[in-house]
């Protein structure tokens, strides 16, 4: 029997070409062996056009989308993205936006590829493929993939796809990425890579099942509307470039452009970073011991920790390893390794590539090692597990790795690249809206978080976060209408900042008042695993901002405040006094707030903080403390207490004003309460050695240490190396 | 594009017009940033042993005699730079509520049953260093050990005399503290 002719190049099929490529790859160290590139450096100008043609489509089909759906988190807040891959899934360009996705979306169409669905399923020209199954490639089943196929004179020669985060998929409630949930079951509607539609059109039975499944059925499938035109688009411009270009050229172009990105990357490492080890740690605190879960084996606060290597070799290549990562567990914030390389390849394209050629060239510069089996980043049982939000690790851990990159810039002189990201968490709801209907009730806030200083200057106030390049979550006014609540605040916060002789970022704080609910339900959103332990992201001398919470506010009087016109909350003031402002009841919800029932007039609270600071605070420029104060980015306390300014406001120019001499006494008496209170580091050693010895510490803290002890002796070993521990101790 | 000491001073010192630094950050990078940059610290330090590179905003690994240190611009010494400098700091470990708060006060003051915030001062001038905020127990972090061999030979293209073997040397210290325990 002859064998059958492939959709490929020359009549292979995909799964000879893919495996033809990583043979390639695996020879020559080049993508697809492309060791002398040569056709993008022959006509620049030409090179240059053929890539601005994809990009320029893919950033149009991005716009396309936000014109046909209908949900605020795509028309408001751009929560998507567009990639173009070759016909076996190598990236090769991809649009602005939630970037997280790229690489994944290029392994599910592997994964389709591996399991034989040219074959078995069949990938005809105009079949529309649907993916939001994390076991096979992504981050959490909110984000959801659609994937075209294009075809060129019957050769399968490329293909686009576009993620779009949903508000509903189906999930156990309350929300759309629910924390008060463990088996996969809970996490709603998974789709393993399935053909849904043919001939560009959705099939009328996935309509229906929509329909059924989903509370908000009109919002997901105006989505996949707006993601098949995006994806439409797309294909009939690349089939005009093959038309314009000619398919040989197309097909060794898009190539080169992967390989030529593994080259300038390698290239921009040895450029701007000092090759060495860079080390870091990140911990996660997973409270679920009271979450609603019938499944009892979740119920219990864990702690795991998630050490970072990151060697910068010689060649240029960033090798990162996690070797000492505590254990899985049941509840929703595993990571995958999937999960990272699609957070790394986000992180390096903001960061490093940020020139638009960013695609798999990018990753291709660099290893992320396996994480060990069954560690919180790679858990054995995934399957089984709900997934709904692997971004409480992962973008710790990525916030905090940029300090990493950002110190090796800071070390070659970069100082202004040097920076790091801090995310948040906050709620999410499930009941009635304004109009009478039941669905998760998940609403952006405006970008809310304070990025690191940079080695040259204050962080950007309210202005970055590392999931995305838009931080700008649209109209307040569009989201009252999809979530029943009342936006209190715009107002900066103060106390969120990390302190520094440049500081971070300031952040906003969150209040929302509900408003014309009933039947509702509120939780936590999570994309942070950070509560009790602050992230280690201070640089050189500068703080990392405090502790972020969730709070609830219940007013006693809160009819009597709006019939005289008094101020609601808009804004939370020093951290140790602003309950007293409150007559009613105040109640902070930790990390993960389990689901309670709310109420009309009940004030949810977002306490966002901000990431570090850089240098030491009482290096800070007098001058921009005065110009803190005066806009409102800085209290009196700060000025004294943290940045030892002497300040004073004037009453008559309505400014503040420092007192230079007062100020220097205050900074030296400063150095030498330091030098008085400091002790050598090896009595503090001592000390904390005994302690150690003593296992007195917390319970979650000696199973956090237990668990990466169980999986890695190089972490045992090292641990004990550093406290000089006995062979034969255990903690 | 290369930019003038004078430019890249003011950068460094925060007083740059935005507009000059959104430049340098957004436009391709300078091949000759190391060197100026290693020439307007080496004209601030009062000494005078060679900078070899900086490691962060009072710290340089510096070449004395043939020996790589890592000093203060102070002026005082923490010993080879394989050695985690930390452990030749003073150190204030914020580890109870009441010294967080001086810092984080209320709401956001971390959990000290889980959570130290250590302060690692410069014994020579009192500078703060770094601050290092981890689990309870963790082991002081070595942020940063820089392949100085590699860097100057295969990357800026002139070798180092005498190289060093590139390995963290820390547990011998930390080996040598036990010892004096037992």
């Amino acid at each position: 029997m002859s064998e059958r002719k492939g959709i490929g190049e020359g009549g292979k099929t995909l799964k000879q070409m893919m495996e033809e490529n990583e043979r390639l790859y695996r020879e020559t160290g080049c993508y697809a062996g492309i060791t002398e590139p040569y056709l993008l450096k022959e006509d620049p100008v030409k090179s240059e056009l053929f890539h601005s043609r994809i990009m320029a489509s893919l950033m149009a089909g991005r716009e396309t989308t936000r014109m046909i759906s209908a949900s605020p988190f795509v028309r408001e807040v751009a929560e998507l993205c567009l990639g173009f891959y070759t016909a076996d899934g190598a990236s090769i360009a991809q649009s602005t936006g939630i970037q997280a996705h790229i690489m994944p979306m290029g392994e599910c169409i592997q994964w389709m590829i591996k399991q034989n669905y040219e074959q078995d399923v069949g990938i005809n020209e105009g079949d529309l493929f649907i993916a939001n199954d994390p076991v096979i490639a992504g981050m959490h089943p909110a984000d959801v993939y659609d994937m075209l196929p294009i075809f060129w004179e019957g050769e399968l020669v490329g293909w686009v796809c576009t993620v779009i985060m949903e508000m509903d998929i189906g999930a156990v409630s309350p929300g759309c990425m629910p924390t008060a949930n463990a088996e996969r079951g809970s996490d709603g509607l998974r789709f393993c890579c399935e053909k849904w539609g043919a001939n560009d059109l959705l099939r009328r039975d996935f309509e229906l099942k929509i329909e059924l499944s989903l509370d908000m059925a009109d919002m997901f499938l105006l989505n996949r509307k707006g993601a098949i035109a995006a994806n439409i688009r797309v294909r009939e411009e690349v089939k005009n470039i093959i038309r314009e270009f000619g398919l040989d050229y197309y097909k060794r172009a898009t190539r080169e452009l992967i390989e030529e990105e593994r080259r300038n990357q390698l290239a921009r490492v040895r450029q701007r970073t000092v090759p060495g080890r860079y080390r870091d740690v990140v911990p996660v605190e997973l409270n679920m011991a009271k979450q609603p879960i019938s499944w009892l084996p979740a119920n219990q606060d864990t702690i795991r920790l998630i050490p970072i290597q990151t060697d910068i070799l010689p060649s240029g290549r960033l090798v990162l390893d996690f070797e000492g990562t505590g254990e899985w567990g049941w509840h929703p914030f595993n990571g995958t390794p999937t999960g990272l390389r699609g957070c790394f390849s986000t992180v390096l394209t903001q960061t490093i590539s940020y020139d638009g050629r960013s695609n798999l060239g990018t990753l291709l510069a660099c290893e992320i090692k396996e994480p060990a089996v069954d560690s919180l980043l790679n858990p054995s049982e995934i399957k089984r597990l709900a997934t709904a939000d692997p971004w409480a690790a992962i973008f710790d851990l990525f916030g905090l790795w940029q300090s990493m990159l950002g110190i090796a810039y800071y070390l070659r002189g970069f100082r202004e690249e040097t920076f790091n990201w801090r995310s948040g968490a906050g709620w999410q709801m499930a009941g009635y809206d304004a109009l009478g209907t039941k669905r998760p009730l998940l609403a952006a806030e405006t970008g809310a978080f304070g990025p690191g200083a940079t080695g040259v200057g204050d962080g950007c106030d309210c202005g970055g976060w590392i999931a995305t390049q838009l931080v700008d979550m649209g109209n307040a006014e569009v989201w009252e209408l999809f979530v029943p609540q009342l936006e209190m605040t715009r107002r900066f916060e103060p106390y969120s900042t990390g302190y520094g002789k440049f500081r971070s970022g300031v952040a906003l704080a969150s209040v929302m008042m509900l408003h014309r609910i009933t039947q509702t339900v509120a939780s936590g959103a999570i994309g942070t695993a950070s509560d009790g332990i602050i992230p280690n992201l201070g640089q050189f001398g500068g703080y990392p901002g405090g502790k972020r919470n969730t709070l609830l506010v219940r007013y006693d009087n809160l009819q009597e405040l709006i019939e005289n016109r008094q101020p609601l909350l808009h804004e939370l003031g020093h951290p140790a006094e602003w309950k007293d402002r409150i007559q009613g009841q105040v109640t902070n919800m930790g990390l993960i707030p389990p689901p309670i029932p709310v109420y009309d007039g009940d004030v949810l609270v977002t306490d966002t903080t901000s990431a570090g600071g850089l240098g030491d605070p009482i290096e800070r420029e007098p001058r921009r403390i005065k110009a803190d104060l005066d806009e409102g980015f800085a209290t009196d306390w700060m000025a004294r207490n943290i940045y030892c300014v002497d300040v004073i406001f004037n009453e008559m120019t309505e400014e503040w004003q420092i007192d230079e001499a007062a100020t220097s006494k205050l900074r030296e008496a400063k150095r030498k309460e330091r030098l008085s209170r400091g002790v050598p580091v090896e009595q503090w050693w001592q000390k904390s050695r005994q302690r150690l010895m003593d296992r007195n510490l917390d319970g979650k803290i000696l199973e956090m240490y237990q668990s990466s002890m169980r999986l890695s002796e190089a972490f045992t070993q090292e641990f004990k190396d550093f406290w000089a521990l006995p062979d034969d101790f255990n903690l | 594009m290369p930019y003038s000491k004078e430019d890249l001073r003011d950068l460094y010192d925060g007083r740059l017009p935005w507009h000059k630094t959104f430049e340098i950050m957004s436009k391709p990078k300078d091949d000759d940033r190391f060197d100026k940059y290693v020439e307007i610290l080496q004209e601030r330090v009062p000494w005078l042993e060679r900078i070899l590179l900086p490691l962060g905003e009072h710290l340089y690994v510096v070449d004395k005699a043939g020996e790589r240190i890592v000093k203060c611009d102070c002026g005082h010494e923490f010993g080879d730079w394989r050695q985690n400098w930390k452990l030749n700091a003073l150190i204030f470990a914020r580890d109870d509520t009441e010294k967080l708060e001086e810092i984080y006060p209320g709401l956001k003051c971390p959990d000290p049953n889980l959570c130290e915030v250590r302060e690692f001062y410069c014994p020579g001038c009192g500078s703060l260093l770094k601050v290092e905020a981890v689990p309870v127990g963790y082991p002081i972090i070595f942020d940063a050990l820089p392949d100085l061999d590699s860097f100057y030979r295969e990357w800026l293209g002139r070798p180092l005399p005498d190289e060093k073997e590139f390995r963290d040397m820390t547990y011998q210290v930390t080996r040598e503290w036990g010892r004096d325990i037992a």
